[in-house]
């Protein structure tokens, strides 16, 4: 069973020239448009940190549900979750850009806004900047915990480990519900500090839920190009389609819910939101997500022939990709940079993002053998065929 | 029941699955098989693909596409109505009902085309072959006319792990 991805040269030499082309992107961005390049900052930084959060909870989800199916490739949410501790270095370094960025830290601002005084206590920055500390630092520890126990298990076998991983991965549900929850308010919600929408935290949780399983699926199905996971059959594929189904389906009518009850109950402070949004590019990119997230994945997931075949998954997680950055792009550049501005700064600064991380994701997954050896459900998971 | 039938009782589901196999490799179809949870190799080896997905899928777009229009002609074209401002047109609003609706017309309809394919209907005496069918036993029903000159082959194969009655 003892499996190592080996790296290819080349496509080592493609991640550093796409980490190349972002910093590029990056260096002339900060010099021609300062604004507009830390939304772009913002947005990858949320658009990366929201796969990882979904891939640690993905893999907590398989160790609680004792999930059979999905021991051969539990190694891949693993190594997603390494981006983690490039994550906070990112997110603590957008102090330099808070000002550019968020409306409620100008204290002019605030000063003669009744609504930003009352919220400061918890929208101020150095509070901010602990709660992204705390935050990305417990997900840090938990993931790191149950990738250590999972290596463990490697070595010495038994139902020890798996007890204690499931045991962990209780617990870090929980933390990822709340702290992912505030994460996405604190980082998307309140570029728009006025605006109030309850469903807003549980909409950016299962966007990443469902953009990191299509990034799983990816994942597996690329390294199965490959040569490696030689054991995968439709079953597997079937399953990664069914999770990318259920998300996208819940996706689909939260993103309704939040809108369908802000257009009906037409209270100013909650439609001024879609109001920004409902005009111009904003306007097509809106129905843009809905059918990027929900209609496409919806209508060619269903047929069980299609949700078994690579050639149909591979473009449907494509469109999931765009349809990420579209929902992102969608939520943070009327509040920042307002005029849709779409351009070489974001395609270079996206692409920089996707080189190190993929980087970040292949160097971890070659750190230890791909498939899992030892682990209690890795026979029913090799005959996994229903 | 007036036809009389060879049925092969099994405790598990390895033996039933190796006589199923030995029995449809002599090229005789059971009548029918039950098992106390769907087993893989049977469902395929019986040969039966449903199509009541698809049937269902079908419902559900007609339900769909006739519950918006029949919302839309209500609302818009035959009566139309100022409900808090908003527009004749209010299509968000119309969804919320449209999925509801449509999705008890599936399950209504699916149960009505499953109940006639399957001949059932309300009173109706159920057909027991063995009274630990649907317990934890492995039944297969044969017919005894399709076995022919095979049948004393085919006791044999089942009497290996289970019983005959």
């Amino acid at each position: 069973m003892e499996e190592k991805v080996v790296l290819s040269g080349k496509f080592k030499l493609i991640t550093y020239i796409l980490i190349g082309i972002g910093v590029l992107s990056f260096a002339l961005g900060f010099v021609f448009d300062a604004e507009r390049t830390w939304a772009n900052y913002l947005l990858n930084n949320y658009y990366f940190v929201s796969l990882a959060v979904g891939a640690a909870f993905f893999g907590a989800i398989q160790y609680i549900t004792q999930s059979g199916w999905s021991a051969l490739f539990k190694r891949v949410p693993e190594a997603m979750a390494a981006w983690f501790p490039f994550a906070a270095v990112f997110f603590i370094l957008m102090f330099f850009g808070m000002h550019s960025i968020y409306e409620w830290t100008h204290d002019e601002v605030v000063q003669h806004d009744h609504l930003l005084q009352f919220k400061s206590p918890y929208l101020n920055i150095p509070f901010f900047f602990i709660r992204v500390v705390v935050f990305i630092g417990l997900w840090i520890i938990m993931s790191r915990l149950l990738r250590k126990l999972s290596l463990q298990e490697d070595e010495h076998g038994g139902m020890d480990y798996f007890r204690k991983s499931e045991f962990y991965s209780k617990i870090f549900i929980f933390i990822i519900a709340f702290s992912f929850s505030l994460f996405g308010v604190d980082m998307l919600m309140s570029l728009e500090p006025h605006w109030y929408s309850t469903l807003f935290a549980g909409k950016s949780f299962i966007a990443g839920l469902l953009h990191a399983s299509s990034i799983i699926a990816l994942i597996v199905i690329l390294l199965s190009k490959q040569g490696y996971y030689k054991q995968m059959n439709g079953s597997h594929l079937h399953d990664f389609t069914r999770y990318i189904f259920m998300a996208s389906i819940v996706w689909g009518y939260f993103n309704f819910a939040e809108f369908m009850l802000i257009w009906y109950g037409n209270i100013p402070e909650e439609t001024v939101w879609f109001v920004h949004r409902w005009e111009g590019t904003y306007k097509i990119l809106f129905f843009a997500n809905i059918i990027l997230n929900w209609g496409i994945p919806f209508l060619v997931l269903m047929p069980r022939k299609s949700s078994r075949s690579k050639m149909i998954i591979l473009p449907v997680v494509l469109l999931l990709i765009i349809g990420q950055y579209t929902e992102l792009y969608y939520i943070i550049w009327p509040a920042t940079v307002h005029e849709a501005k779409f351009g070489l700064l974001e395609i270079g600064t996206f692409l920089g993002y996707v080189g190190l991380f993929s980087w970040v994701v292949g160097t971890a997954l070659t750190k230890a053998s791909l498939v899992p050896k030892n682990h209690p459900y890795l026979q029913e998971s090799i005959h996994h065929h229903f | 029941m007036s036809k009389e039938y060879i049925l092969g009782v099994f405790n598990d589901e390895a033996t039933l699955v190796d006589a199923f196999e030995k029995i449809k490799a002599k090229g005789i179809m059971p009548v029918e098989v039950f098992t106390p949870y769907p087993i893989h190799e049977i469902l395929e080896g019986m040969g039966k693909k449903t199509r009541i997905t698809h049937a269902a899928f079908f419902y559900g777009l007609f339900a769909a596409v006739g519950i918006l229009s029949f919302l839309t002609y209500a609302a818009v074209i035959d009566w139309p109505l100022h409900y808090g401002g908003k527009p004749f047109n209010a299509f968000p609003s119309f969804i919320v009902v449209t999925i509801v609706a449509t999705i008890l017309s599936i399950t209504l309809l699916t149960l009505f085309t499953f109940s006639a394919r399957a001949k059932i209907f309300p009173g109706k005496k159920a057909e027991i072959f063995h009274e630990r069918a649907t317990d934890d036993k492995f039944v297969i029903v044969l017919d005894p006319e399709s076995l022919g000159a095979d049948s004393k082959a085919v006791e044999e194969i089942i009497r290996e792990h289970g019983e005959v009655e």
